[in-house]
């Protein structure tokens, strides 16, 4: 007994461990650890555990991904801005949400891993090619996408300082990439335009599902992607400002892109107010129910509350309005409400065409309404796989610098300086 | 500027590699066009005579033994959807093995395609269970394989011995027409629709005949015959899915 005491005696040394990063990591690391012993009893015992049905065969999971890969199209919209249209002022932001559009699309290929059946044929869409399948071709943009962001990211990750010290030249060429990034861009733009609207093409084309069967879903998830992506890339950036001195940020910058995420949100609301009016003019088995289900039903509070008044409305009086749009705590809260009405939008779209079950008798077309509530085992992957990205974030900012909006000045004058050296030498 | 010029000519490289991947699988996709032509012509079908049909379930069973199907999933749906002159109507739904079938665009891995003879037949090795078909299919005619079915098959040997193999956990299946039957009984030459064990165990199981199967195109068999002689329906034609399986309304005379 008496040899044991000592131990408890050093509380000097475990007070100043927890700090709030280390609860903020902590945290996270737990959450993390019962999404995954939730993964694998998934993986384990398969999707039993779930609460999808045959006839809600999507459900919180597909938002997850859907909702992430929603929030990466800051990556692709601000690195067009920078690389094709020139504007080299928004180069910081860009940085930042090319960082977060890969964890983005890491998160939603681990969802789907789960989701589907077989996750040990995940690679099938890789060989047996059916062209025809938006989902296949959202496979391959993903795919793709996911190598194109981890191309822009090497620069990225060339600044860790670990990886500096030991593998100097490693670091080099990993920071050379950087020269690629124009292409990148274009390709970045290319396949994100493909498959961010063909997301909501999965849900358009499908005839059976007349809620759905309209072409407007597309062009309405590319819009409310771009607006999610980068509201989350100006969010994550003030927010991450506001709490350590690792970050730092451009308030003129991000203002101006808060700018122009209000104009992009007029625009979503102008296109989706047509599309929900378009649809109100006389019956239609199965879409006038699913209609009715977003504004009187079941998902009326999600989409009045979550996605057209706090979701697009009270951000774009925020964004559009000076005074407000420059106070950051405003900003912050709008950018934050955005992110919050994209999601809520993915949700209430693969739900409000899943819980309509049109019959296929013959005669007058009957329709019957299904439920669904995520069980625990999908709430707890689900919180795994946000904590993951989180996790990622705040690791980044802390060690990549990914949210410094003076760091990538320095790299531009470096960069002049290695061309200028390097040019004569060609 | 060196690093643009190699950049340009690994594009253009990338490129070439990429159209001619493309062609190759185009040129692959004709070969099994060719395939349909090459199929005899058969062109299976069914009528199902509502008229007769007396809701006696043996089909779905028959179906669960043959198939080897969990007592969860049904292959063959039975519903009753209303009266006519005081007799119960009864709808069964098997596949609808449409000639436009949704399940086939949407699977992103071709595990879903149509057999020479219309058959849209799964590949249960291939299906990576992402359920997107079961979404687009209008019939609710796919199950996912939610759990391992594993234990006996209660509706064998009542019902009937499996001829097919027991899916895997986590992939979609769905009603076949019976295909080993069909295709073990030409090998045996026997008729499709006339012989027992060339059959679907649906039709060969039902106690009144309401089900009637055969070759669309040979104007001799028994489906021909009936899509001739009587007015016939389509679930869901409006969808422009084409199904292959007729349905004769109860609303008619009972005829022979």
């Amino acid at each position: 007994m008496k040899i044991r005491l000592p131990k408890f005696t050093p509380m000097k040394i475990i007070l100043p461990v927890f700090t709030p990063w280390m609860a903020w990591i902590g945290g996270l690391a737990v959450v993390l650890a019962a999404g995954m012993a939730a993964g694998l009893m998934v993986l384990w015992k398969g999707l039993s555990l779930t609460n999808l049905t045959d006839l809600v065969p999507w459900g919180l999971w597909i938002t997850i991904d859907l909702s992430s890969i929603a929030m990466s199209a800051g990556a692709f919209s601000l690195c067009a801005v920078v690389y094709l249209l020139g504007l080299k002022r928004y180069q910081a932001v860009a940085r930042t949400a090319t960082f977060i559009g890969l964890i983005g699309y890491t998160m939603a290929v681990l969802t789907l891993l789960l989701d589907i059946g077989r996750p040990d044929r995940f690679w099938h869409a890789m060989i047996y090619w059916n062209e025809h399948s938006v989902l296949w071709e959202v496979t391959m943009c993903v795919t793709f996408y996911l190598a194109v962001l981890a191309l822009e990211a090497m620069p990225i990750f060339a600044g860790f300082g670990w990886l500096r010290s030991h593998w100097p030249k490693l670091a080099q060429k990993m920071s050379r990439v950087h020269h690629y990034a124009p292409y990148l861009a274009i390709a970045g733009l290319a396949l994100s335009m493909l498959h961010q609207s063909s997301l909501g093409a999965l849900y358009g084309v499908l005839k059976a599902r007349p809620l759905w069967y309209r072409p407007d879903i597309s062009v309405l998830f590319i819009i409310s992607a771009i607006a999610g992506g980068m509201s989350l890339t100006v969010f994550a950036s003030m927010l991450s400002a506001r709490l350590t001195r690792h970050a730092n940020v451009d308030n003129n910058i991000l203002d101006r892109v808060s700018h122009i995420i209000g104009w992009v949100l007029v625009v979503y609301l102008y296109f989706r107010f047509w599309d929900a009016l378009a649809m109100t003019y006389t019956y239609q088995p199965g879409r006038t129910e699913g209609l009715h289900l977003l504004t009187g039903g079941s998902l009326s509070f999600n989409f009045w509350i979550s996605e057209i008044l706090l979701g697009a409305v009270v951000p774009i009086i925020l964004l559009l309005n000076k005074r407000t749009r420059s106070l950051p705590s405003w900003r912050m809260l709008a950018m934050a409400l955005v992110v919050v009405g994209v999601v809520a939008y993915r949700w209430d779209t693969n739900l409000s065409g899943l819980m309509i079950i049109l019959s296929y008798l013959p005669g007058e077309p009957a329709v019957a309404y299904t439920a669904y509530r995520p069980s625990l085992i999908e709430i707890l992957t689900g919180a795994g796989i946000v904590s993951y990205g989180l996790l990622a974030f705040s690791l980044g900012v802390r060690y990549l610098k990914v949210v410094d909006h003076n760091v990538v000045k320095v790299h531009a004058v470096e960069s002049k300086v290695i061309e200028a050296i390097l040019v004569p030498g060609d | 500027m060196s690093d643009i010029k190699i950049n340009r000519r690994d594009f253009i490289k990338l490129t070439v590699a990429g159209v001619t991947v493309l062609a190759g699988s185009q040129i692959i996709r004709h070969a099994q066009a060719l395939e349909t032509l090459t199929s005899n012509g058969r062109q299976w079908a069914m009528v199902i005579d509502q008229s007769k049909c007396t809701g006696c379930g043996y089909c779905t069973l028959a179906c669960r033994a043959h198939n080897d199907i969990p007592p969860e999933i049904s292959w063959n749906v039975v519903t009753k959807t209303g009266t006519v002159g005081g007799q119960d109507v009864y709808i069964a739904r098997p596949c609808m093995q449409c000639a436009h079938a949704p399940c086939v665009d949407v699977c992103p891995v071709r595990a879903s395609t149509y057999r020479p003879d219309g058959i849209v037949k799964m590949d249960y090795d291939r299906c990576i269970g992402c359920r997107y078909c079961e979404i687009a299919c209008p019939y609710g005619a796919r199950s996912f394989n939610w759990k391992q079915f594993d234990g006996p098959n209660p509706s064998v040997p009542e019902w009937g011995q499996p001829e097919v193999a027991r899916r895997p956990r986590g992939v979609v299946e769905k009603c076949s027409f019976c295909y080993q039957r069909i295709d073990r009984g030409l090998a045996l030459g026997l008729t499709p629709g006339i012989d027992e064990d060339a059959t679907p165990a649906c039709a060969v199981v039902c106690p009144v005949g309401a089900r009637q199967f055969g070759d669309l195109n040979d104007p001799e068999s028994n489906v021909s015959k009936l899509l001739h002689g009587r007015t016939s329906y389509r679930l869901r034609d409006d969808l422009g899915t084409s199904p292959r399986v007729y349905y004769l309304s109860a609303t008619e005379e009972p005829q022979s």
